[in-house]
């Protein structure tokens, strides 16, 4: 079976904006993956340059190293089945002397950058030990959550092959190309815990520094006046609250304050 | 305006199977409002493509992980070939892929006689660098330079203080991995030279044969490089730039068996020559 996408992107790189429209298929046949580029009659709604603009301008006031904003609409075919989806997606890198805080995001916490970057410029440069006790924000403990074993699938939408993505399953397929062979991977991950308060006085980590190396995470920790590096590991966790907010890390995954 | 159009074709071997097989096209216009891709066909640049294919084809080995990349563009015609073994692995061309992979061999195999030779096979890397001066053969000093000196350039740093007797020749300009992505500015090559170069080898020391990977960072000038196969077996340097010091340098400049730097997600082949180096 071929499975076809069509789509468009427009994306703020840099200061460069980009628009792309391409379609194209792919098939398995046993150990073989074959893609290539295939003309498409279908119509797609083309994405908006004029928003993808308006988020990066909204944000040149920060200490930007890097930032992407990217906005998708892509129409998908397999085995008679059809369906589309519309993404919205940022990457963002702010720099201060030696520190980089990585925030990968959709468009709707923007807010959060304008904490990160104000405790960024006050943050003392030195890595200090890691708190005894630490609540990650939704938006750090979302990227921990692929390297979590009791992290599960949340339902809702489809997978590459137009699947039901259905509650605690692991049997999806991610397939964020059609250049991509699908891979066997939860969508939408989420941690619950059956304590869900989350003491407001503790040190936070606000921020990612490097990309998590596993359940070790290089975070930007808001303690009282004081805002410092340290790297936290994610291995007992006493508390997951009830608001989650979804992020793109992997095949997509719910943040929720995280209290270690 | 200027415009960019390409046409890829690419494939995954695993011992002698294939398993993945790709064909890109499209092109990029750029003008004051800026880039318009799409996947247009250029019948004479996919034809191209097919036919730089067809060499890498025909010098592939059986035996290892190989992925093919052949393309034609607007700007050049490459093939490109990495070649992985027993963990390890090095980036090719046609031209040189028989002496390259038999490098490879003898850095990935472990065997009494490569031992002989002065490889250790590769393993686990050990967590940091040994504390002796390090010989960089095989044109690996060209990786060194390419992340200590010709990465700050591409992010308009001062470049690397050298000797006298030390030259790196790093041509700058805008490139692009795909159709798809905003150029940037990027090396084209790194040819490290020298001139009369003092070379007075200290009894103990590191042989350097090839390298797994590397990186720098230009917010903490950071630069890391992976050691795939030395005297002493794989090892990781991590060292801010300023840091390394040239010794002494023998030899003309030899190829290193190719380089894919990433910035940014877009992959470019980087051509690598040095003679041998001796830093510390």
């Amino acid at each position: 079976m071929i499975y076809r996408k069509q789509g468009g992107v427009a994306r703020w790189e840099n200061g460069t904006l980009i628009r792309v429209t391409e379609s194209g298929a792919a098939r398995e046949d046993g150990d073989l993956f074959e893609c290539w580029p295939e003309p498409s009659n279908h119509a797609v709604d083309e994405p908006t340059s004029r928003r993808v603009v308006e988020i990066a301008s909204s944000l040149q006031h920060l200490p930007v190293e890097r930032l992407i904003v990217v906005h998708g609409a892509a129409r998908h075919e397999y085995d008679g089945r059809t369906w589309s989806e519309e993404t919205e997606r940022i990457h963002l890198s702010l720099a201060h002397g030696q520190l980089r805080a990585l925030v990968d995001s959709s468009t709707r916490r923007l807010d959060d950058w304008t904490t990160i970057a104000a405790a960024l410029q006050r943050a003392d440069p030195h890595d200090r030990e890691p708190p005894r006790h630490l609540v990650l924000a939704p938006g750090v403990a979302a990227a921990v959550l692929p390297f979590l074993p009791n992290a599960t699938q949340t339902a809702g939408g489809v997978d590459g092959y137009g699947n039901d993505i259905v509650d605690g399953g692991t049997q999806n397929f991610y397939r964020p190309s059609y250049r991509v062979r699908p891979v066997r991977m939860p969508h939408n991950l989420r941690l619950d815990h059956h304590v869900t308060a989350i003491d407001p006085d503790l040190p936070r980590a606000i921020a990612l520094l490097a990309p998590p190396d596993s359940v070790a995470l290089r975070v930007l920790v808001i303690d009282g006046e004081s805002v410092y590096p340290t790297t936290a590991h994610v291995t007992k966790i006493e508390a997951v609250g009830r608001e989650r907010e979804w992020y793109p890390y992997g095949a997509g995954s719910f943040g929720a304050e995280l209290m270690l | 305006m200027t415009r960019f159009a390409h046409a890829v074709r690419e494939e995954l071997w695993s011992r002698g199977r294939r398993v993945e097989s790709r064909l890109a096209q499209g092109q990029a216009v750029e003008d004051a409002h800026g880039i318009t891709a799409t996947d247009a066909r250029d019948d004479e640049l996919v034809m191209l493509a097919r036919h730089e294919l067809e060499r890498l084809h025909a010098v592939m080995p059986q035996d290892a992980l190989v992925r093919l990349v052949a393309e034609a563009s607007t700007e050049a015609i490459t093939a490109t070939m990495t070649v992985r073994l027993n963990g390890i692995s090095i980036v090719t061309d046609p031209t040189h892929a028989a002496r390259d992979i038999e490098l490879l061999r003898r850095a990935a195999g472990g065997s009494a006689a490569n031992r002989s030779a002065g490889f250790q096979p590769a393993g686990p890397p050990a967590s940091s660098r040994p504390p002796l001066p390090l010989l960089w053969r095989n044109g690996t000093a060209a990786l060194l330079l390419h992340e200590a000196h010709a990465h700050p350039l591409e992010h308009h740093l001062p470049p690397l203080p050298l000797p006298p007797w030390l030259r790196v020749e790093v041509p700058l300009q805008l490139r692009r991995a795909t159709f798809r992505d905003v150029p940037l500015l990027r090396m084209q090559h790194v040819r490290v030279t020298q001139h009369d170069a003092p070379f007075a080898l200290p009894p103990e020391h590191i042989e350097i044969h090839l390298i797994d990977g590397g990186a720098y960072d230009p917010l903490t000038d950071v630069v890391t490089l992976r050691i795939a196969a030395s005297s002493v077996g794989p090892f990781t340097i991590t060292e801010r730039r300023g840091d390394f010091r040239f010794l002494g340098a023998e030899g003309e400049p030899q190829r290193y068996p190719g380089v894919i730097c990433s910035r940014e997600g877009q992959e470019l082949v980087v051509g690598s020559y040095a003679p041998t180096l001796l830093t510390a």
